[in-house]
């Protein structure tokens, strides 16, 4: 387990809980509660006797340290976990120890004392069916717990713990020399000022004596009553590792805890206080255990929208990505973390919210990238978005600096996608920056960010590549940008390139419309790419002020940005989750967004939040009935965004040719097809080579036409009429993933 | 396909019959009935199946 075992080892999802860490006993204090919030007191009450051997005992006497570190302890008072032990044993339905049937054990272990951690020791071993004898050099059992009040009660208390378990008892019988030749070990629990027989611990191995076989604790070694008990039943441990391998080297029990939990996550809960007497009822016991916040370091599946849709911590997800890699099955194809993998938005909230750094994205990024590398990332999961990508570069793509220049001190990068969204955003900000620095040059292309969620690191070399060229032609300007995922990439893999937004250049110029939104509400989606943009966000709300909006604070803001599901493309391996992101996003409240990030504006749009661009307000471009653009559209834009540059800044005409200009249908179509993300010019492609090659079906019923084709990976159908020459009516169009052989 | 539709080839001007065709998918082959032209092979899939049977495949070949 290699692979993973480097990025988990600092994870502190399993570190004990605050109050676990304190307990004499280690009593996993979650568990237990979980079981008194359910009602469950049997069960509950079970955990506890486990784990502290004789729970009337230690519900009497335990001085409670979990309550001076327990988080709550300011926020209504510390959980009440001695009543609540008295309660799961108030209200148990039994309390006789559960009954092993085993068999006997040959090995005889001695105990020396029948104060209450040789009592402990002796309860574990005869448990476990070992043959103990106890010597007492008294004439009763019970050790320094005699002095008190209640040893009647705890006398029961041990009666019902040994209930179904024997040992030989010797009292009166004072042991001055130890002759271990009887038995196969002994533990040494003479109480406070007891008798060593000379002996010393080996600190080598927990309880451990320096004569083999030979194990010590309890009060004789200075530990109070509840410490007496615990070391009692952990001795019990060593000395059956010990009779087992013959080894004194039992590990010493670990204490403390690394665990770290957000104090902001508290809500103040007064504690219960019982209505009768000093004992809870059992609805009080229910609602104090409900109090209690189980703290756990669960930061990553809190504030994580994958890992709490999976409900998986950092381990397990390390743990299915590398079976996923080098898979154990004997086909050796069983990859279960495909989808998991595929679905991660690399938006980088994990890694900020994890005490410890843990970067689960980065994880996730780098698995995809050796997914792809081996042949196991389905090809459908990114294929539409590449081909997408490449036309940005290619038919959309454009580089060009003004007329009479050959070097430019700023290059503006505005991304593929705000072009997709809206050419005007584009045309009306490169106009903007031309007014202000003449020379600015314009690379209308894509960063390459689907090339890196894909993990194709060929495809995304070549982009850096052509983006770098560009940068040294232009004489290394500044790179000015609108898409924060743009910088983002840029500032990984292309670090030379120095860039700031566009949305600082506004602010400094002023150049937004003030007060025209006065009195209006909206609220400042940050796009998760902006994460670490710090500047960036108060230049943002800097303008929407001046533009005269109130502002509305997100829950989820700034450094804590959601993504809007688009990030790692994950809409078509995983539509759901997809659906799931943009739920939890538009409903952080009910106020208008403002974003700057046209993925973020579309999306959101699309399942009906009134959303808009921070450009849109910058240009009076906004419109409350704005129509969100397809996926044809989105390319028709960028091909219009093109040709208007061209024409606008460069005088240069160009012919469009537009699929839409043959195609007809009704607007439910063009809306599935958006939905399947079919795209207009592929359909138009198949229709060309059904039409050239004959390669179609006629159906006399509906007198239309059906034909398919393979574009990329993918198999196209469509249906469809002839109006008259280039022109077709559309009736219907699919496409799937599965090839047909010999087609 | 329910059978009942009927198609032809335009190319050949037959109409179609239900014959084994291949398919594959992340490296895993398989065959089924649909209705092909009996002389080039062109076949008809319906969005039914599209949508049914070959979406449910494709998941589970993608999860295997």
């Amino acid at each position: 387990m290699a692979y993973n075992n480097e990025l988990v080892k600092d994870c502190l999802q399993f570190e004990r809980a605050f109050c676990t860490a304190e307990c004499p006993f280690n009593l996993d204090i979650r568990d237990f509660i979980g079981k008194m919030q359910q009602g469950r007191f049997n069960i509950a009450y079970k955990t506890y006797q486990q784990s502290v051997g004789f729970p009337g005992i230690v519900a009497a006497l335990c001085h409670e340290p979990c309550k001076a570190v327990c988080p709550m302890k300011n926020s209504g008072g510390a959980i009440s976990l001695k009543m609540l032990e008295k309660a799961s044993m108030d209200y148990a339905r039994s309390k006789v120890p559960d009954q092993y049937n085993m068999p006997q054990k040959d090995k005889r272990i001695a105990i020396i004392g029948a104060g209450i951690s040789g009592l402990a020791c002796a309860l574990r071993l005869t448990t476990k069916k070992y043959q103990v004898t106890i010597f007492e050099k008294s004439s009763r059992i019970g050790g320094h717990l005699n002095g008190h009040n209640s040893i009647n009660i705890f006398m029961d208390d041990i009666k019902l713990q040994f209930s179904h378990e024997t040992f030989t008892l010797h009292l009166d019988t004072e042991i001055k020399v130890l002759k271990n030749r009887d038995f196969d070990a002994t533990y040494v629990a003479t109480g406070k000022n007891g008798n060593m027989f000379g002996l010393e611990r080996n600190y080598e191995g927990a309880f451990a004596g320096n004569k083999a076989g030979i194990f010590l604790g309890g009060s004789l070694l200075g530990a109070d009553t509840m410490q007496a008990i615990a070391e009692g039943l952990n001795a019990a441990n060593a000395i059956e590792r010990y009779l087992k391998i013959g080894a004194m080297n039992q590990p010493e029990e670990q204490s403390g805890t690394k665990l770290i939990y957000e104090s902001i996550r508290i809500i103040p809960k007064e504690k219960i206080n019982p209505a009768k007497g000093n004992s809870f009822s059992k609805e009080e016991a229910v609602d104090e255990a409900k109090r209690c916040l189980k703290c756990a370091c669960d930061a990553c599946n809190y504030y994580s929208p994958l890992m709490s849709y999976f409900k998986k911590f950092p381990k397990k997800i390390t743990e299915e990505v590398e079976i996923s890699i080098n898979p154990s099955s004997l086909d050796g194809c069983a990859t279960v973390a495909t989808r998991l993998i595929s679905t991660c938005n690399h938006c980088g909230l994990c890694k900020e919210v994890c005490p410890v750094n843990i970067d689960t994205g980065e994880f996730l990024l780098k698995s995809h990238r050796t997914m792809r590398e081996l042949g196991k990332m389905p090809w459908a999961f990114h294929e539409f978005f590449l081909r997408d990508m490449e036309f940005s570069n290619n038919e959309a793509g454009l580089t060009k600096i003004p007329a009479g220049y050959n070097k430019s001190k700023y290059l503006f990068f505005p991304g593929c996608q705000i072009g997709a969204s809206d050419e005007r955003l584009v045309s009306e900000s490169y106009k903007f920056l031309l007014k202000q620095f003449p020379d600015t040059a314009l690379m209308l292309s894509c960063c390459g960010a689907p090339a890196e969620w894909a993990g194709n690191d060929p495809i995304h070399k070549d982009i850096l590549d052509k983006i770098k060229t560009a940068w040294i032609e232009f004489g290394k300007p500044v790179a000015v940008f609108a898409c924060p995922t743009c910088k983002q990439m840029f500032r990984k893999y292309l670090p030379e390139i120095e860039g700031e937004f566009i949305y600082k250049i506004i602010e400094e110029k002023n150049n937004i419309p003030e007060n025209k939104f006065t009195g209006e509400t909206v609220s400042v989606f940050d796009p998760c790419a902006s994460r670490h943009e710090n500047e960036l966000h108060d230049t943002i709300r800097n303008l929407a002020i001046k533009a005269g909006f109130k502002l509305e604070v997100l829950p989820m803001e700034r450094n804590m940005a959601q993504c809007c599901s688009y990030g790692g493309q994950v809409s078509v391996a995983h539509p759901p989750y997809a659906e799931f992101m943009i739920q939890k996003n538009i409903n952080q409240n009910n106020f208008p967004y403002i974003t700057y990030c046209s993925n973020c504006r579309d999306i959101f749009a699309k399942s009906g939040k009134k959303v808009f661009h921070i450009l849109d307000f910058v240009f009076n471009l906004e419109s409350e009935n704005r129509i969100r653009p397809t996926v044809s559209e989105r390319q028709n834009n960028r091909l219009k965004l093109k040709y208007k540059m061209l024409k606008e800044f460069w005088n240069e005409d160009t012919i469009i040719e537009s699929s839409a200009k043959k195609l007809k249908m009704s607007s439910e179509l063009k809306e599935k097809l958006d939905k399947n993300m079919i795209l207009e010019t592929d359909i138009l492609t198949v229709i060309e080579n059904c039409e050239q090659n004959s390669r179609k079906l006629f159906d006399p019923d509906k007198k239309t036409f059906t034909g398919y084709m393979q574009i990329g990976n993918t198999t196209y159908w469509v249906e469809y009429r002839i109006l008259q020459e280039n022109l077709f009516e559309i009736v219907n169009s699919y496409c799937h993933r599965m090839k047909i052989e010999g087609n | 396909m329910n059978g009942k539709k009927r198609l032809i080839c335009c190319k050949c001007q037959k109409e179609l019959e239900m014959k084994k065709v291949d398919f594959s998918y992340l490296g895993h082959t398989f065959f089924t009935d649909l209705p092909s032209c009996p002389e080039c092979g062109l076949v008809y899939i319906s969005e039914e199946l599209v949508k049914g049977r070959i979406s449910e495949v494709e998941m589970q070949l993608e999860d295997k």
